[in-house]
């Protein structure tokens, strides 16, 4: 390799050799996405988690909210893999005939069994809102609150113990059931031993990390930008402890990730040499300048001197959306790297080649805007039918503990 | 001299005749042979098996010494499956080793146009160069079986890893899982393609195509189990024989003679 | 809040029971019903397959299916040093020639330039991969040069493609012969 290294591009160019089938890359934008789209929605179940089990009451006005989004996210979450499958009309046989080997096989499963989940977790949390709603309207509006009630008006306090002790159990078995979720996306790419990239058993951790991360950041962008083009009044101590929450799962993010990373080069072994092609080549823009750069390094430090540091509110409101954004780019960034970072190298290990995603067609970049527009409705939808915000109505609730 | 006039004389008359096809006796000339087609057995006692799996123990050995690079097996790989273009079942590239150990590959269209230019601009005089066929390497543990979501891809009781094209959902898991990236997504049934050693042939008694063409025998394929095979004899001779990637565990039962370390 | 509501308090809890059990059972039944009939019936796969895979059309045949016709041709073939080159190979796939003994289309007549491009594709010396002793390897165009003849002349000017020493020894033997007397 030095030697190499001395003569140069030319000799670099000359020695670059790609197995014929590895130039396609066939996991591309879709699959980018999916793993982006599950980890908000486990990050943002996490939120909810924190006021709910562990009883963080400053994220008291997010709880809701958070479900809401998560839900949101959740029901777009197979959009992209559908998009992406060869044969989706066939896709039903992963629940079928499921292979019990396969590391894929068992999303559909997962995935179903937290959209029951999550979807029954809001319900209830809900009851009592919904029957207050069911009894003020009428015609279709009516019938559709009724049903969200399960048509049961009974709020008796027995009634209401009931619905805590489901809404207690739903939510311990939620916070497992989100890191299986988005931990298991991890192990579907770290479960595939011939990319070196991929094969690592940090993989489902630094998956699961980046996910609560992504989440706590998504909840915090949109709260802010909701109230603010509606104009309504932000619960600043909210965001306050929402930052901390995410400086705190960012610095474990961000340092699993390049423990990974120097650890490999520590060790210095063929599969280190194999990788310093990939993130030294077709990778070095996306990883080092982008994702390491400017996405993580700025954002940690400016999240670490607005956990530390007493500012005033109106600096804490102009940092929190932008740093919160930024980190969100940077879990996608990290999504892109892994997903097709670990495609660019081929299984030759001695070939890198580069991909630059299409704008049309089905795996494109305007499907892709698409996808990540189709929650925001989702959840424009969905706000029309639960109210997102806790209020006095709702404020007899307590955190279960 | 005489003898050979005569015998392109009739190779063209035989033809007109053909194309023509006018006459009783040219018609005859194409229809008699058909009744004969049947080919001669090239795989001992492979018509005999009528069980769902045969009981031979099939390898396949490339014989890297031997290989010319001249790429017949893919003309004839591409033939038999009509392989869409820049996918490929079964591959030849070139390796070339200098004195400073530098590796440099290549594997121009997979091979399929042969090669007909020789590498430029290398820093170092060579130490050697030789060509490596690429298939399928049938493992033992194949890592596209274990990972495809639906069972659409298997191995047979006798060691062939198939995909049923079918219930292939497209999700190119598989490409990702498989060490030797001899798998692809074939554009039109967009489902997942590779290799079979011809498993349609070798049930009819065939051996697989790129096999039965390789001028210089560098491709072996045979029964295990039968001590007379030459695949046999060659695993129990004490030559320099290895399978790819070992380390990666998937056993392959695809063998090379004369593998150099270099090969990937 | 309300006036005293006539469902029990855990009504919905039994009704989410019953879905469940309703959304499992089912489950259960679209299994049987979609999964593939023979799925499962050697491993995990649609055991009809294999059947399947066996019926996939053989497209290559031997080069004895060709001679079966092109008796001639056999002739050369089988006695010169390319006995061992596949028909199919240069002029292509049998299936696309012959079909249940019929003939069905023409295979591309190669000419020129193309039969010197398939010679090269083995006999090309600045290949040095190739393993030099197994064949004879040649270089363009200090063959044409060494051997006296015009540099845009083709392979089989020369070589009889089938046989290629066969005009070469029959060209030797005459001069042979003239040199004896």
């Amino acid at each position: 390799m030095s030697a190499l290294a001395a003569h140069g591009g030319t000799v670099a160019a000359l020695s670059n050799y790609v197995f014929p089938n590895d130039w396609h890359v066939h996991w591309s934008l879709m699959i980018v996405l999916y793993p982006y789209i599950t980890g908000i929605v486990a990050g943002a179940f996490i939120v909810s988690s924190l006021y709910h089990v562990f009883g963080i009451k400053q994220l008291e006005p997010i709880s809701r909210y958070s479900l809401i989004f998560a839900l949101a996210f959740l029901a777009c979450a197979t959009w992209p893999l559908l998009l992406h499958l060869g044969h989706p009309e066939r896709s039903y046989s992963m629940l079928i005939t499921p292979n019990p080997t396969s590391a894929m096989a068992g999303f559909g499963f997962i995935y179903s069994a937290y959209f029951i989940l999550l979807v029954h977790e809001i319900l209830f949390i809900y009851r009592p809102t919904m029957v207050t709603l069911w009894k003020q309207s009428t015609g279709f509006k009516r019938w559709l609150y009724g049903f969200l009630a399960f048509n049961n008006d009974n709020l008796s306090p027995e009634a209401i113990r009931l619905d805590h002790r489901i809404i207690s159990f739903l939510a311990g078995i939620g916070i497992p059931m989100a890191c299986i979720l988005h931990g298991y996306v991890g192990f579907i790419f770290g479960g595939i031993k011939a990319n070196p990239l991929w094969a690592t058993p940090l993989m489902p951790l630094i998956f699961l990390l980046s996910a609560c991360v992504s989440g706590i950041a998504g909840i915090i962008f949109s709260y802010i930008l909701i109230k603010k083009f509606t104009g309504q009044e932000i619960d600043v101590d909210c965001v306050r402890t929402s930052i901390k929450f995410l400086w705190g799962f960012f610095i474990l993010d961000f340092v699993f990730e390049m423990l990974e990373v120097f650890t490999h080069f520590y060790m210095n072994t063929h599969h280190w040499h194999v990788l310093e092609n990939l993130l030294w080549g077709p990778l070095y823009n996306t990883y080092w300048l982008y994702q390491v750069k400017i996405f993580s390094v700025i954002p940690f430090i400016v999240l670490g001197v607005l956990s530390l540091f007493k500012f005033k509110d109106r600096v804490i409101l102009f940092f929190a959306p932008i740093v919160s954004f930024m980190i969100l780019i940077q879990v996608l960034l990290m999504r892109w790297n892994v997903v097709v970072g670990g495609q660019l190298m081929s299984h030759s290990t001695r070939g890198q080649v580069t991909f630059v995603p299409e704008w049309l067609g089905r795996e494109g970049i305007l499907v892709a805007i698409f996808i990540m527009i189709a929650p925001v409705v989702i959840l424009f939808i969905l706000s029309k039918i639960f109210p997102l915000w806790v209020n006095k109505e709702a404020a007899n609730e307590q955190p279960i503990t | 001299m005489i003898d050979i006039k005569k015998e392109i004389q009739q190779d063209r008359r035989a033809f007109i005749k053909k194309v023509l096809g006018g006459t009783i006796a040219g018609s005859l000339l194409l229809v008699i042979p058909a009744t004969a087609q049947e080919v001669a057995e090239e795989i001992p006692g492979m018509r005999a098996e009528d069980s769902v799996f045969t009981k031979k123990k099939f390898v396949f050995i490339v014989d890297i010494t031997a290989c010319i690079g001249c790429g017949s097996c893919c003309v004839a790989d591409k033939a038999e499956y009509n392989v869409p273009d820049h996918n490929y079942r079964t591959w030849v590239e070139r390796y070339i080793i200098d004195d400073h150990d530098g590796v440099y590959v290549d594997s121009p269209n997979g091979g399929l146009d042969g090669y007909t230019k020789p590498r430029e601009g290398l820093p170092y005089p060579t130490r050697d160069t030789f060509f490596v066929p690429k298939l399928c390497n049938m493992c033992e543990d194949p890592s596209c079986v274990q990972v495809c979501p639906v069972g659409a891809t298997y191995k047979t009781n006798d060691g062939f890893v198939l995909v049923d094209k079918t219930r292939c959902v497209g999700c190119s898991y598989c490409i990702q899982a498989c060490p030797y990236s001899v798998r692809f997504i074939n554009p039109v049934t967009r489902t997942a393609e590779k290799c079979t050693w011809c498993y349609h042939r070798v049930r009819k008694g065939l051996l697989p195509a790129c096999v039965s063409v390789c001028p210089v025998h560098a491709r072996k394929f045979g029964d295990l189990s039968d001590k007379t095979s030459e695949v046999w004899k060659i695993l129990h001779e004490p030559h320099v024989i290895s399978v790819l990637k070992p380390d990666m565990g998937n056993k392959p039962a695809l063998h090379y003679l004369g593998l150099r370390r270099e090969v990937v | 809040m309300h006036s005293e509501s006539k469902t029990k308090y855990y009504s919905h809890l039994v009704k989410l029971i019953i879905a469940m059990i309703v959304l499992g059972v089912a489950g259960f039944f679209a299994r049987q019903l979609f999964s593939p009939e023979s799925m499962g019936e050697y491993g995990h796969y649609r055991g009809a397959d294999i059947e399947d895979q066996k019926n996939v059309p053989v497209r290559l045949q031997t080069n004895e299916s060709c001679f079966q016709c092109h008796k001639p041709v056999r002739r050369i073939h089988k006695k010169g040093v390319h006995k061992s080159v596949s028909c199919e190979v240069c002029h292509g796939p049998y299936a696309d020639h012959v079909k249940d003994g019929k003939k069905i289309g023409m295979l591309p007549v190669k000419k020129g330039k193309e039969i010197t491009h398939l010679c090269l594709r083995c006999h090309n010396k600045v290949i040095q991969a190739r393993p030099r002793t197994s064949i004879k390897m040649v270089g363009m165009p200090e063959h044409l040069q060494e051997k006296k003849v015009r540099i845009e002349n083709t392979c089989d000017q020369c070589h009889m493609v089938h046989d290629p020493l066969l005009w070469i020894n029959q060209a030797k033997e005459m001069i042979g012969i003239k040199e004896e007397m």
